[in-house]
């Protein structure tokens, strides 16, 4: 009898144990923060970018760049409760330059003091909304004069470059054509700003003291051959606010991006 | 609901200047006064709040030589007070190293009450529209992180932005910020016509001055509407292109061909002193502009503007000696010496 009463006691103690170390392993994280990189790693198809080297695609044209920036901003991130953070708005607007990668072509962006928790998606926009526009320089900072040191700003007017592509391309009829995207959204009529969102292949676990990396690879070839595909030689040399190209090769640039792995820390 | 957010940022903006050593942030507000004749501000002054310190800094920077390339040319280098804030005599204006420009620079007068700026509608916003002469080639010359530095090795200017914004930082958005307080608070209201319209000082008008208003509402403001006289619209008027300009209007900024040889409807205030006149200053008098309206409109290339047919199919606006006449001395009454000579906007 004593025994089995010890066997009980023995039971609910183990029981009562195993339910604080669940407890235990759902970690409280309200309150903490850590850094999350974000590496953007421009190629082309299953090639890397490198600038200056000519890229075939299947129309039978091909081009090469010597510049390739793009803007991204409104970054946030989805965890597995459902819960989006977004990161703080005014400092939420970067320049994503394939010229200031490190070695392995790789740019990073360093999001400080993001939210601890587990999460399974991010959200950004390539360009700038029509919310910061409106917004005229308020929240703006430093960005305008590193949009126009970068060349990302128009001079004749006011606005941001928000995809900057320069370089030539050939085809049948054409040998080292120039090949330049200034393009944007103009004013509020022509609205470019395109999100996309990506799924990580597995949760990013953000924790004080910890930055875990996102690498997300953006494929250039989509630009031209994503959702649709456009032909140098048909115009689509120079987009810069036609009403219709702009927003074809937007909606091509939104979809060039995949996350291809993430290391937690 | 405006004015409680108006209070509470007041209330917290002083609640965070309380350092009282440093020569820090005063927000002593500076407020606007709507003109009863006017239509709704445009500007959002929830996001730039117009303090005394932010006001004199503006000012101080539109008369900067800093802001260009070569430290002599400010924004005043073609916007001079006493002819409504336009380059004066000057068709087109002339900037950094005797660089020419192909427009003609336009008043600055009233225009937080407008939503695009330029003659072609480049800028959409106030803040942003000091980036284009700033930038440009021709006119100023020089890149916004220039201007920041040099503006950050002055003393005078590391006091000032400490004294109108919170964060006290000397970066384009504070640089900006502080432009259009100065330009928001640049209004004319006080003209004759205005003092007429609502009725102030027992201000009347002549019988000339009342035919040509009369004139002027019959034929003329259905496009300078409201008392701003503009509405603010983009129009082909049937000037004859120039070829050495070639300037294609607001085509430049859709490449649509609907807009070729648009220009925006300019605002009439003080247009006595703003000539010369229409978007290249090819029109040195206002008799020059109201002949070209009677008998010069021609097919340019782009769609004149439907009001400008008349019911024969012909071109113009049917305008007789005496309605001219009247016309320009009720455009007269638009000049507003209050404001033309206004030392709150005076260099010195």
């Amino acid at each position: 009898m004593k025994i089995l009463k010890f066997t009980c006691a023995l039971l609910l103690c183990a029981s009562i144990y195993s339910c604080s170390t669940d407890d235990d392993n759902s970690e409280d994280l309200s309150g903490q923060k850590g850094n999350v990189v974000l590496k953007f790693d421009n190629g082309v198809g299953d090639q890397d970018f490198i600038f200056g080297t000519s890229y075939n695609r299947s129309n039978g044209e091909s081009f090469q760049l010597e510049t390739l920036k793009y803007i991204v901003s409104n970054i946030r991130f989805k965890d597995n409760m459902g819960n989006t953070f977004m990161y703080p708005v005014n400092d939420n607007v970067f320049i994503v330059s394939e010229a200031s990668g490190n070695n392995a072509g790789e740019i990073l962006l360093t999001l400080k003091d993001v939210e601890a928790a587990n999460y399974t998606e991010i959200t950004f926009g390539i360009g700038v909304d029509q919310d910061r526009f409106a917004l005229g320089a308020d929240g703006q900072g430093n960005f305008l004069a590193a949009a126009q040191d970068q060349g990302m700003m128009w001079s004749w007017a006011t606005g941001y470059k928000f995809i900057r592509f320069d370089g030539t391309y050939s085809s049948e009829t054409a040998t080292d054509e120039g090949l330049n995207f200034h393009m944007g959204s103009v004013g509020t009529s022509l609205d470019n700003y395109k999100e996309t969102t990506l799924t990580f292949p597995n949760s990013v676990l953000v924790r004080a003291g910890k930055t875990p990396e996102i690498h997300i690879k953006a494929d250039i070839m989509k630009a031209f051959d994503g959702v649709t595909s456009v032909n140098f030689a048909d115009g689509y040399d120079q987009v810069h606010v036609d009403a219709v190209e702009t927003p074809i090769i937007a909606t091509n640039v939104a979809s060039m991006f995949m996350v291809h792995h993430v290391h937690n820390d | 609901m405006k004015k409680e957010i108006l209070v509470l940022l007041i209330v917290t903006l002083c609640a965070c200047s309380k350092a009282p050593d440093e020569a820090g942030y005063v927000p002593i507000p500076i407020v606007v006064d709507i003109p009863s004749n006017f239509p709704d501000m445009v500007y959002n002054l929830d996001n730039n709040q117009i303090t005394e310190a932010g006001f004199e800094l503006g000012k101080k920077l539109f008369y900067e030589g800093k802001l260009s390339a070569n430290n002599a040319i400010p924004c005043a280098f073609c916007h001079e007070q006493a002819f409504a804030f336009t380059h004066h005599e000057h068709t087109v204006s002339h900037g950094l190293n005797g660089g020419v420009g192909r427009r003609n620079a336009q008043p600055i007068q009233n225009l937080a009450y407008q939503s695009e700026f330029m003659w072609d509608g480049a800028a959409t916003h106030l803040d942003l529209q000091p980036i284009i002469p700033i930038t440009a080639e021709v006119e100023m010359g020089e890149t916004l992180s220039n201007v920041i530095s040099k503006l950050k090795a002055d003393n005078y200017y590391q006091n000032q932005f400490g004294k109108a914004f919170e964060d006290g930082e000397i970066n384009g958005e504070n640089l900006l910020k502080a432009l259009s307080q100065f330009m928001i608070m640049m209004v004319s209201s006080n003209s004759k016509y205005d003092k007429y319209v609502r009725k102030e000082d027992n201000v009347s008008l002549s019988t000339l001055e009342l035919d040509g208003l009369q004139t002027f509402k019959n034929k003329c403001a259905s496009c300078h509407a409201t008392d701003l006289f503009t509405d603010q619209s983009y129009r082909n008027t049937g000037l004859p292109v120039n070829p050495k300009l070639d300037d294609k209007g607001r085509f430049s900024i859709f490449e649509n061909t609907d807009d070729l040889y648009k220009f925006k409807v300019p605002s009439l205030r003080n247009v006595e002193k703003s000539n010369p006149y229409m978007h290249d200053g090819r029109f040195a008098t206002l008799e020059a502009v109201l002949n070209f309206y009677d008998t010069g409109i021609i097919e340019n290339g782009g769609q004149v503007d439907a009001v400008l047919t008349k019911e024969d199919g012909t071109l113009g606006i049917t305008l007789l000696d005496y309605e001219k006449k009247s016309l320009i001395a009720f455009l007269k009454t638009l000049t507003d010496n209050e404001f033309l000579t206004d030392e709150r906007f005076s260099e010195f």
